[in-house]
């Protein structure tokens, strides 16, 4: 009995860091200067050149910009500061948000 | 004499070039501090109509423009406008390409905060004697143009403001011509009515302060006394949005004028623009 729950907590062990790196990751970017719709689109194409980028929300009225990554994809700190900037804005905060 | 008052009545329609829209993201007849997104690419296709009348002048014009601006980096963008017209004046009429101009706009300072911008740029063009200056009336003034601007602005989700100077430097056209440097000031403030948020359609209402002043025409060394002086004109605009398209509509009217001699003045202007970014 023991050693069945110990084989079970093993294989637990090493099926929840797979099925976590499996999962999209999402990143909430705080943007400054994103005061106009049309001037934000630059944001949306800078960002829909990034490797891996699946999804995009821009919400101006909340000045973020929440991206959803395909699986095994990533995004840093700096990756998002230089698309940011070269969209014309400034990154206030970078965080990872948590699926 | 009748060459001179046409000479005049150049002078007035062509000091309206002034404030061309180019490198325009903002107000309508003056400039703006933004700049195109890094390797992002700007479409405008404009239409203007202006009609000036007074010291035996009449005269209409019909402008359509096509400006191509290109984002260098996010602060500096480079750009050119060639434009159509279609003139009547005094029953003379001419069409074709005019002046062919090549502009840069290098936004030096900004500050960013949530939801809202402060920008200040440094704006360059040059106005190339391209058009056909053998006409009546002239489609091109025959000269090489140079102009310099500094602009700056404050842009939120619902207030903006713009303030702006520029300086057009005139050289010699057809007909030992050259006419009057130029100086414009702009004021310019805006509301977002309604907030709205990125993929909805976004309207902005602004309202132009624009004076603009030219130095007297010389005429193969001769300063003509029926050119140069000031307008102002109060200019309504109305500017609609949706992703990354962008319609723009305004009419200037000439609220006062201070203006040497006997000289037309101008009724009105009218401008539209349709604005493609990508």
């Amino acid at each position: 009995m023991i050693e069945t729950f110990r084989i079970a907590a093993f294989a637990l062990v090493l099926v929840l860091p797979v099925t976590a790196s499996a999962a999209n990751k999402q990143y909430r970017l705080q943007v400054d200067g994103l005061a106009c719709p049309f001037c934000a689109y630059g944001i949306e194409k800078k960002l829909n050149q990034t490797k891996g980028l699946e999804n995009i929300d821009i919400d101006i009225n909340a000045g973020t910009v929440t991206v959803t990554m395909a699986k095994g994809a990533s995004m840093s700190k700096a990756q998002a500061s230089q698309i940011v900037k070269d969209s014309g804005f400034t990154l206030r905060a970078f965080s990872k948000l948590a699926k | 004499m009748k060459h001179l008052f046409l000479r005049a009545a150049l002078t007035v329609t062509l000091a309206a070039g002034i404030n061309t829209p180019l490198l325009a993201h903002g107000p309508l007849f003056s400039p703006a501090p933004e700049t195109i997104f890094k390797g992002g690419t700007q479409l405008t296709f404009g239409f203007d109509t202006r009609k000036v009348t007074g010291a035996g002048i009449r005269q209409k014009e019909y402008k359509s423009t096509m400006e191509a601006n290109y984002g260098l980096t996010a602060d500096w963008e480079i750009g050119i406008e060639a434009p159509y017209s279609w003139k009547q004046q005094n029953g003379a009429t001419a069409n074709g390409f005019g002046d062919i101009t090549l502009g840069t706009k290098y936004q030096f300072w900004g500050r960013d905060l949530p939801a809202a911008q402060y920008k200040a740029a440094a704006l360059f063009k040059v106005k190339l004697p391209t058009g056909k200056d053998s006409t009546t009336p002239r489609l091109g003034s025959g000269s090489t143009d140079v102009t310099a601007g500094l602009v700056t602005g404050y842009e939120s989700r619902r207030w903006y403001w713009f303030a702006s100077a520029v300086y057009k430097a005139n050289g010699e056209g057809a007909g030992s011509l050259t006419k009057g440097d130029q100086q414009s000031l702009n004021l310019v403030g805006g509301i977002r009515p309604v907030l709205g948020n990125y993929k909805e359609p976004d309207t902005v209402l602004m309202l132009e302060l624009n004076w603009e002043n030219s130095q007297r025409d010389d005429l193969a060394g001769t300063s003509l006394a029926n050119t140069g002086g000031w307008e102002l004109f109060v200019s309504p605009v109305i500017w609609w949005t949706y992703r990354q398209i962008a319609v723009r509509g305004g009419v200037q009217f000439a609220i006062a004028n201070d203006l040497n001699g006997s000289q037309s003045t101008t009724d009105y202007r009218g401008k539209a623009e349709l604005v493609y970014h990508f």
